[in-house]
């Protein structure tokens, strides 16, 4: 399968949620209790069952009034998966050929590496089965032809998804034609992620989106340096003991063999 | 029990049940923690059966070789408040022969005419102490939180850090003190069996401990 990515033309999106709630219906996703936070943003916050939230930023204008932001939340598919670097049971993370990064339910074991490990703070706990839950980028979908369910829905086109050489010229020829601070958000992050964004505004205008993602430092230091060097140093202090016997010898006590 | 002659006791069943408790529970810790850090050792999980009372699918052992983890950190941090009553008092501090022990290495890398004499403990076990007691408060400290992760993403991550750090220093000081403990130092092993150990033994590992008892100053 070739490798493709989503394309989130934010510049297009006019916030109707069709994406949030095809999410929910394809992944059999329940309801939430939600909460009124001041914004039209609902539910609040991504969690285990909302893989897929748009975003409301409002953007106060110098002329008086507001400028609306809105933006799709949901995990990015980094090709480099800080969840999957730090999740201790083999396969319980997978990639596809496709570049979906995948959590699977029935290998979990609820350690909650991923969820401190994401750059973008994507993966969530169900506190009923303490099981990791994020979107899967429709993996059961797109290997049978079918592109993700918040694609399908998007009825402004915003939300597109194909091959990923096509998605980034796509993406690069949206934000010239944008202009101003339009930008591309993905292609050069964690070896690039499998869903990009023209953002007409500047990254940090966007709530939580993160400026300058990258794999943590201190996961890099867990799993890339302290990981292999405590092997490391256990081995070499097995063979340490074992040369100081061959060439020291024990310490006897001097009486022994005397009495 | 009657005291074969020749022998003097050098640890209580106290200290002798205390260092077999921090033993197993540490030695488990480390299988089980290598099972859940390297992918390559997934044959450790295999060692768990899946219970289905902890899960409702089947992530095969690893869920109760984690949780198993978990509850034998509680153990060891239970356990190592018991080691400092037993040996905090004898450990926990530097005197003018141990820094002496310091300049020759307690004759342990190189030929020393004369090993400064120590008590209970030379210079070499109080920092293996001293080190484990620092470590304990960094393994269980980070170790609940990594459990229950309440402190919020970024200092989470930290602690992964630091429960790695530990891995690296007490993985390979305990293989050097297993190492001085048995086959290096012939005759110690006893200090943590039945806890009877040679005069002999006594005179060249504890001198100014088997002055004081013998002269009655100290019990053990």
């Amino acid at each position: 399968m070739e490798e493709k990515v989503m394309l989130v033309d934010v510049s297009k999106c006019t916030a109707c949620r069709s994406c949030q709630v095809a999410c929910k219906q394809w992944n059999k996703l329940p309801a939430e209790k939600t909460q009124q936070v001041g914004t039209h943003q609902n539910p609040p916050d991504l969690s285990w069952s909302t893989w897929n939230l748009i975003r409301f930023t409002e953007l106060p204008l110098k002329e008086g009034g507001v400028k609306w932001l809105f933006r799709r939340d949901a995990c990015l598919h980094c090709t480099d998966p800080g969840c999957q670097r730090a999740c201790p049971v083999p396969g319980a993370i997978s990639k596809t050929t496709e570049g979906a990064v995948v959590i699977n339910q029935e290998l979990c074991i609820g350690c909650k590496m991923c969820v401190n490990s994401c750059p973008f703070e994507i993966p969530r706990m169900n506190p009923e089965n303490n099981k990791a839950y994020k979107c899967t980028f429709c993996w059961d979908r797109t290997s049978n032809g079918l592109i993700p369910a918040c694609a399908k829905a998007c009825a402004m086109g915003a939300i597109t998804f194909g091959n990923k050489d096509v998605m980034i010229a796509r993406a690069y020829a949206r934000a010239k034609v944008l202009g101003g601070d339009a930008t591309v958000y993905g292609d050069k992050y964690v070896k690039g992620t499998h869903v990009l964004y023209v953002i007409p505004e500047k990254v940090r205008m966007y709530e939580k989106m993160v400026v300058n993602p990258s794999i943590p430092i201190s996961l890099i230091l867990w799993k890339d340096v302290l990981k292999p060097l405590s092997a490391l140093a256990i081995g070499a202090a097995l063979v340490g003991t074992f040369f100081h016997y061959v060439i020291k010898g024990p310490k006897r006590p001097e009486e022994e063999g005397g009495e | 029990m009657a005291k074969p002659k020749n022998l003097i006791l050098s640890s209580t069943t106290f200290e002798r049940v205390v260092h077999w408790v921090l033993a197993g529970s540490c030695l488990f810790l480390f299988l089980t923690g290598f099972g859940l850090m390297f992918h390559s050792l997934s044959f450790i999980a295999r060692l768990f059966p899946a219970v289905p009372l902890f899960t409702d699918l089947y992530p095969g052992g690893y869920s109760t070789m984690k949780l198993l983890h978990n509850l034998c950190g509680l153990l060891f941090g239970v356990a190592f408040l018991f080691a400092l009553i037993a040996w905090g008092k004898d450990t926990l501090y530097f005197d003018e022969d141990d820094k002496k022990w310091f300049r020759v290495m307690g004759g342990y890398l190189w030929e020393v005419e004369k090993v400064p004499e120590c008590g209970k403990f030379n210079a070499g076990q109080k920092t293996f102490f001293i080190v484990l007691f620092l470590f304990w408060l960094i393994m269980v400290g980070t170790g609940i939180f990594m459990w229950f992760p309440i402190l919020g993403v970024e200092l989470t991550r930290w602690f992964y850090v630091l429960h790695a750090l530990g891995v690296l220093v007490l993985g390979s000081f305990l293989v050097l003190h297993i190492y001085l403990g048995t086959y290096g130092n012939p005759g110690t092993f006893q200090v943590m069996g039945h806890g009877l150990v040679t005069k002999g033994w006594a005179k060249k590992h504890r001198p100014k401990w088997l002055r004081d008892v013998e002269a009655g100053r100290r019990s053990v």
